[in-house]
């Protein structure tokens, strides 16, 4: 395995839900090499999304460590961690989750709003991040005029415009026909393999898993099993 | 055959349709939300997406809901310029210095009654009056007004001169119109209301006398709190209606602030058990008791003005609530991606800020172009004469259009900062 660039070690996330404690990892420890594509498996509740959320700064461990780069993410306050997301992290959701008004051109440039770049340089990244996913020619198009699989497209140009080392991928496939659903996991594959990002993905499709470099099945909580897809 | 359309009621549907459309599309053309929503995208094509562009884009995402708003905006802040223009109209005193300096005496009785000219000597003697005219209501209307907006005093020309503290001439002579008997000093308002010029006829027609007046302009004043009188001779109106002897009012102005209430004392003290006591008094005080007449005005208008702020309050943080809620996955989206809180709030607060202020402008420039342009005597019937929006009035509407939207923010603001990304993606999902 190349350099971890996720350190995990005993890592607990501790839900209340009334007078009732509801734990969804309990010390799972795990580490995630550069350049791997990681895909989390498991039944429904099994802690996947949780993991997925913690390692990508959205939301906090009750207990353990979460190294990301060497950096300590439980350390950051809630100011140092958005900017820390910014720069190392590229989001993809199920839902697409793109800005309607906007068009798909505008959408990639949302994150880039946050950098010291210029105008011009802000183009020149977008379109980069378009033409790697195949859309060079519809960023003016606002997401209501395309297609399922356009979108996530678009919400990968999005999760890459930044150039973050780190890219989390919740369900990407969940809404989108098999077809779509092959072209976005292809993206994400070469993504890992081409240009060496880091992906993790969430996923119940065993289709979905074998694109990725590792398969990491979750149970309960528990680290059930760490294997190469089949 | 699906396309044949037998009955022929399908050809006139569609043609009443597309007519509906038309008259949708030209009302469209009307709203300024529209043209600010187009404004939006064409400055995102031209400059770029930026926040100001975000914000602008956002808040025109929903044409119906943001034109609603801006209108009930618009209508609330409009009802709230045109109830404290109201209020200022029925309730101002004048707050110059002058006006503490003057007193006004009249008969003791009734203001309608008059008061000897012959008391004049007796007046110009108490201590601490430095000057005295005849202050006579005459009460005419002018040219053919039913209800003349303006009043016209007879005066003593050479004496009110002293009295005029805080006016000044600014156009044409005083000089001429005490020379001239037959001539006017007006308000400069009721010059430009009228378009009136130096040497130009106003004809009154009189109401309370039975007598009428041809004036000359000879010279107009300015920079007092009612730019509006029309001042002429006194002795013109004694020649007019027989020289009964007698005056409306005394108009006195006294040395100082500090003597005033010992004027008025011995003023009163001098004509006590005459056959014409008087009852003296400073002129803010005259005028209070004028507005006292029309019962508590100030506190009934404001509470209604209250209410129109609280309902407007209502309104605006109901729909800013709404169009946050709506997106309060977006919100998370922008979270994830690395917009901090106080860029949320900023982008909410703008587009809160942005909507009261487009319906302040709206509502608030109605009522000026409204109450400065329409012709309200003939509307009620001479009821409401003149009713200036001050710049101050003005004022105090945008303030509050501006702190309604800021406190329109502020709850969905909180929301949004205290919701985490993950429970925000949880949204609607």
């Amino acid at each position: 395995m190349a350099a971890p660039i996720v350190v995990i070690r005993d890592l607990s996330k501790v839900y209340r839900q009334g007078d009732i404690n509801v734990t969804a990892l309990n010390r799972i420890s795990l580490d995630i090499g550069a350049g791997e594509f990681a895909v989390l498996m498991g039944p429904s509740g099994s802690g996947k999304s949780t993991l997925l959320h913690i390692i990508a700064g959205i939301d906090r461990a009750t207990s353990g460590e979460v190294r990301v780069q060497g950096i300590n993410v439980a350390n950051l306050n809630e100011s140092e961690l958005a900017d820390w997301r910014n720069q190392n992290v590229g989001f993809v959701f199920q839902s697409f989750n793109l800005i309607p008004v906007l068009t798909a051109h505008e959408n990639v440039e949302l994150p880039l709003l946050l950098t010291a770049l210029g105008r011009r340089q802000r183009r020149e990244q977008v379109e980069v991040a378009l033409a790697l996913v195949g859309l060079a020619d519809r960023g003016h198009h606002r997401p209501d005029q395309m297609s399922g699989g356009q979108q996530q497209r678009v919400a990968i140009a999005r999760a890459l415009v930044t150039d973050p080392a780190l890219i989390v991928a919740d369900e990407p496939t969940g809404n989108l026909d098999a077809r779509s659903a092959h072209d976005v996991l292809g993206i994400l594959q070469s993504l890992s393999r081409d240009a060496g990002k880091t992906v993790i993905m969430v996923t119940h499709d065993p289709k979905a898993a074998v694109f990725g470099t590792r398969e990491l099945h979750l149970e309960k909580g528990e680290l059930a099993r760490d294997s190469v897809p089949a | 055959m699906s396309g044949m359309d037998p009955g022929g009621g399908g050809i006139l549907g569609r043609s009443f349709h597309g007519l509906f459309r038309l008259a949708g599309f030209a009302l469209s053309l009307l709203n300024p939300v529209t043209w600010l929503g187009e404004l939006a995208r064409a400055w995102v094509r031209w400059f770029g997406l930026g926040p100001f562009s975000f914000v602008l884009v956002n808040a025109m995402r929903n044409r119906r809901r943001a034109t609603l708003t801006v209108l009930s905006v618009a209508s609330s802040c409009g009802l709230l310029v045109t109830l404290l223009t109201l209020q200022r109209e029925l309730t101002v005193p004048p707050e110059s210095e002058g006006a503490s300096l003057r007193i006004i005496a009249r008969n003791k009785v009734s203001l309608a009654q008059p008061l000897p000219a012959k008391q004049l000597s007796a007046v110009e003697k108490i201590p601490g009056v430095v000057a005295v005219s005849p202050f006579t209501f005459f009460g005419g209307n002018f040219r053919d007004e039913q209800m003349t907006s303006f009043a016209q005093f007879a005066v003593e020309p050479a004496r009110f001169r002293e009295l005029l503290v805080e006016g000044r001439v600014s156009d044409g002579s005083y000089e001429e119109f005490i020379k001239d008997r037959n001539s006017c000093f007006v308000g400069a308002d009721t010059m430009k209301r009228y378009d009136l010029k130096i040497g130009d006829k106003m004809r009154f027609t009189g109401t309370f006398y039975p007598v009428d007046l041809d004036l000359k302009i000879a010279a107009v004043f300015k920079g007092t709190v009612d730019d509006r009188g029309v001042f002429f001779h006194h002795k013109l109106l004694d020649e007019l209606t027989g020289d009964p002897g007698t005056v409306g009012t005394w108009y006195i102005r006294v040395a100082s602030a500090e003597v005033a209430n010992d004027v008025i004392a011995r003023i009163n003290k001098a004509f006590e058990n005459s056959s014409a006591e008087v009852r003296a008094e400073t002129e803010r005080a005259f005028q209070m008791g004028f507005i006292s007449m029309l019962g508590n005005v100030k506190v009934l208008t404001l509470s209604i003005s209250a209410v129109v702020v609280f309902t407007l309050m209502l309104v605006t943080v109901s729909t800013m609530s709404m169009a946050i809620r709506e997106r309060f996955r977006e919100l998370a989206i922008l979270k994830a991606l690395g917009f901090q809180r106080r860029e949320l709030f900023a982008f909410i607060l703008a587009e809160s800020f942005g909507l009261s202020a487009l319906g302040a402008f709206l509502g608030i420039g109605g009522a000026w172009l409204l109450w400065t342009y329409a012709d309200l005597q003939k509307w009620t019937g001479g009821m409401i004469l003149y009713f200036e929006v001050t710049p101050r009035i003005v004022a105090t509407g945008s303030v509050v259009a501006a702190i309604l939207g800021i406190v329109a923010a502020i709850g969905p603001s909180v929301a949004v900062a205290r919701t985490s990304v993950v429970n925000g993606l949880r949204t609607l999902d």
